[in-house]
């Protein structure tokens, strides 16, 4: 089977996929709501229908797509880590407190420092699960999801106790970051911000280092199989290392980001799984960073048409997570697929 | 005799458009051998996945003791008395011989079966011991017998589920000469007791010492059915191949010239972590090739993995051209022109899900005439792969084909390609031509030998022993760990007299290693 050929039997499962997802969340809203096609309309529709809309998809989409990227590059090299969420708040905490305490000078230099220690930061967290893993075999799946408390209680505390902004309430923030250096909004009349330029920035980087560099090459080959890398004379242990510092910048970076364009300052608990849809948007996106920009514009899709659906309709938002949750399961049981496919091309039986 | 099994006009076209079988005729009669033959992918897989109803055919009808059948699934061939002893063993290691040979299967007693009846289990077991005269103790642990014994074990797993027509999958590819002769009796002694034979193998010696009749497959066809007796070696690898092959290498004496590597007293651990390459030493000169031979498990792997960094050596001492390479990492010593055929090209010598262009630039994807600035070079990349894949003659659709897709032949030139294309002053070579078929492996002896003749130094190692007596210049036989004999391959030397070696019935005296 050529490359061209296997992706195109890729895509054709996704889509399949998506429009499974799609059709038994429509069948569900047919069966629960009173004008099912007003719901289905202001579901599907609606968030397409306003520039309003169409930006809140964008900004929705900016962290997703640095989260997909981030889980891409880690789930290519073979390593299952689920610490961006943890990584995340690493990432904006790090950069508010650049954001916040950093004597004011040009927002040439704040801004990109910020963003640089946002990123320097998640990665040396980063490091941490990626050395137990290379070095010590410990499985990342359970450092990282241990590690991301460590960073989510943390953070936690230091915004609740020495960085906490003066004469905030229950919900505890740092002092805000200065207008100079949020991220400006992009289009007028809506909310969308710059973030996304930074998210394709990022799509086109991951991009071409996967697949046009020597680093990407040998963290592709020791994600296919590492026995191979390993006669090659490739160090795997090292390009894991490498791998999961890199994942876990990406998802530091959607975290200042996600500080920057919408929360202007590290706020406790902020992301609302963020590091999570990423798992989903790189499964969705077959870990490939085209697909990841394209899952995580369409998972934004689905999110606000949740919201929508509900202004609009008497459905509660609750079904849009049915139909999400339903895209992960469709999307994931690649297996069934692949058995369907195989059962549906195997020639009938001749007697 | 009756006509026990006839397959008629079989077809199997697979969803992707392969067409595996296309129009195959196979009858095999009650109480004979019937041996079936052709190169990999040939179609002979396919064939017996069809006969035991793990494949549709696309056309064509399987008529068995002279009803017409199709067998769903191999449950319902076995309960009609089929069987099958697969090439890889189908065995619990952790479980007794006796509990392999009925598992799935076992006898029971009590209310409602609720208990094995272990008593019966060990008397209906050591029955057929007896009967088929297959000596193995069915209290050890199959973890603990050696694998002629193993063998035994799943020819015995087979006539319990009562086998009539036993089909063996390449059963001697793992065995030593003498355990093949010992195989070919118990063959011999299935058939007086009533059972039919269908014989898969590439061994063409076999074929003619055991068989009474030849199916000879090509390309999904069947090509011709030979009675052995009418037939000889020449024919029947010229109806597999479709043109004249050269059964032998064509070899001239070597000239070695000066010591390229010198390993002394080298010692290494196996996986588990207990001793397992112990204290071996030899030479091997610019122009020649050592053969190392042995039963496979006695430290061969250990030993190509130690040379080229992958494992680590307890002690002893690996000299290349004046270089210690126990301290240095793979990628080193692969810089230091040392060419590595792995033995397992699935697992270890290609990545499967790559491209051919990525399996091939292992070697050259950070040199800088694959670069542009910070990226690699596609473009010089894929004209690279294009020209190995003409210089080795690798027959895939586009360089851009996944390795995965190709044949067992065609992988391996893939491998063979990268690993001679470096020009490499020591070439190791482990089971270069496993599971590939004639014309690969006339090609890949080729290659080999053109290595040495442009004065590398080669170290073959290969379970066939065939294979390491048609190429190598000096033989050395690797048991236990140890190396217990070295030879210059001359043409007096017997594949019986390193077959005792290899069993450790005999052993050099320890001033002839060298």
């Amino acid at each position: 089977m050529s490359t061209s050929r296997s992706f195109t039997l890729e895509l054709g499962g996704i889509l399949a996929a998506v429009a499974a997802a799609l059709l038994c969340g429509s069948v569900v809203i047919m069966l629960t709501s009173s004008e099912p096609f007003v719901a289905i309309r202001a579901m599907f529709v609606d968030p397409l229908t306003s520039m309003f809309n169409i930006g809140t998809i964008l900004n929705k989409a900016v962290p997703l797509i640095l989260t997909g990227l981030a889980l891409a590059v880690v789930f290519q090299t073979g390593v299952f880590s689920m610490g961006a969420e943890g990584q995340l708040y690493v990432g904006a905490f790090v950069g508010s407190l650049v954001g916040v305490y950093f004597p004011a000078v040009s927002p040439w230099i704040h801004l990109p420092l910020i963003l640089l220690s946002a990123i320097v930061g998640a990665a040396l967290f980063g490091a941490i699960p990626g050395l137990l893993k290379a070095y010590l075999n410990a499985d990342e799946i359970v450092t990282t999801l241990m590690l991301n408390f460590v960073a989510i209680l943390t953070t936690s505390y230091l915004v609740n106790n020495p960085f906490k902004a003066e004469g905030v309430g229950g919900f505890a923030r740092m002092e805000y970051i200065s207008k100079d250096v949020l991220l400006a909004k992009l289009i007028p009349g809506t909310n969308a911000h710059a973030g996304i330029l930074i998210s394709l920035a990022a799509v086109l980087a991951v991009y071409l280092l996967m697949y046009k560099t020597p680093i990407g090459y040998e963290m592709r080959l020791v994600g296919k199989n590492a026995n191979f890398a390993k006669y090659g004379g490739i160090h795997t242990r090292k390009v894991i290392v490498i791998s999961v510092m890199l994942s876990a910048a990406l998802a530091g970076c959607a975290g200042i980001v996600e500080t920057l364009g919408i929360q202007q300052t590290f706020k406790d608990h902020f992301s609302t799984g963020l590091g999570f849809d990423g798992i989903i948007i790189a499964l969705l996106g077959r870990n490939h960073p085209a697909g990841v920009l394209v899952a995580a514009l369409f998972y934004a899709y689905i999110q606000v048409g949740a919201q929508t659906m509900q202004f609009g309709s008497d459905m509660p938002r609750e079904v849009a997570v049915i139909i999400q949750v339903l895209l992960v399961l469709f999307v994931t049981s690649q297996a069934i697929f692949a058995y369907i496919h195989q059962r549906l091309s195997r020639p009938k039986a001749v007697n | 005799m009756p006509v026990l099994l006839e397959m008629k006009n079989i077809h199997k076209v697979y969803p992707n458009g392969t067409a595996a079988n296309q129009g195959i005729d196979l009858t095999v009669h009650e109480g004979e051998i019937h041996a079936l033959v052709g190169e990999n992918g040939a179609g002979k897989s396919t064939l017996m996945k069809v006969l035991f109803g793990l494949e549709t055919p696309t056309a064509g009808t399987i008529r068995y003791e002279g009803r017409e059948v199709r067998f769903n699934g191999s449950r319902d061939a076995i309960r009609h008395g089929l069987g099958m002893v697969h090439q890889h063993f189908m065995l619990v290691p952790s479980l007794t011989v006796s509990e392999n040979i009925v598992l799935g299967e076992e006898p029971k007693r009590g209310p409602y079966k609720i208990f094995r009846d272990r008593s019966k289990e060990l008397k209906e077991v050591e029955r057929l011991i007896e009967t088929y005269g297959l000596k193995v103790n069915p209290h050890a642990k199959v973890e603990t017998i050696p694998v002629g014994q193993k063998q035994r074990v799943e020819i015995l797993k087979v006539l319990y589920r009562g086998a009539k027509l036993i089909i063996m999958d390449e059963p001697t590819a793992v065995l030593t000469p003498q355990e093949t002769d010992e195989l070919f009796q118990s063959v011999r002694a299935l058939v007086r007791q009533g059972h039919t034979i269908i014989f898969i193998t590439h061994k063409l010696r076999e074929v003619m010492e055991i068989s009474d009749r030849i199916t000879v497959l090509r390309a999904g066809r069947s090509i011709a059915t030979l009675l052995t007796r009418d037939t000889n070696q020449e024919e029947i690898s010229r109806l597999m191949v479709g043109r004249e092959v050269l059964l032998r290498v064509n070899k001239s004496p070597a000239q070695p010239k000066e010591v390229v590597l010198t390993v002394r007293n080298l010692s290494a651990k196996d996986d588990k972590g207990s001793p397992m390459l112990k204290n071996v030493s030899f030479d091997i000169r610019a122009g020649e090739i050592l053969g190392i031979a042995g039963v496979e498990g006695n430290g061969q792997t250990e030993l190509v993995e130690t040379l080229t960094g992958l494992r680590k050596a307890e002690s002893g001492e690996i000299r290349y051209m004046g270089r210690d390479l126990t301290s240095l990492s793979v990628a080193d010593i692969r810089r230091l022109r040392i060419g590595h055929i792995p033995e397992d090209r699935q697992t270890c010598g290609a990545c499967l899900t790559s491209t051919i262009v990525e399996n091939l630039v292992l070697d050259h994807y950070r040199s800088r005439e694959f670069r542009r600035g910070p990226f690699m070079n596609r473009s010089k990349m894929k004209a690279f792969a294009r020209e190995m894949m003409e210089t080795f003659d690798i027959r895939a659709q586009s360089e851009e084909t996944l390795a995965g897709s190709l044949s067992g032949g065609n992988l391996q030139k893939v491998v063979v390609a990268r690993e001679l294309s470096k020009n490499p002053k020591l070439l190791i070579a482990s089971q270069p031509t496993r599971g590939v078929d004639i014309g690969a492996i006339e090609f890949i002896h080729r290659e080999i030998l053109k290595q040495r003749d442009n004065g590398s130094a080669v170290l073959v190692v290969s379970a066939e022993l065939s294979e390491v007596m048609a190429l190598s210049d000096r033989i050395a036989v690797l048991y236990n760990g140890e190396i217990v004999a070295v030879m210059d391959n001359t043409p007096e030397l017997t594949e019986e007299e390193i077959g005792r070696y290899m069993l450790g019935v005999k052993k050099q005296g320890q001033e002839a290693a060298g």
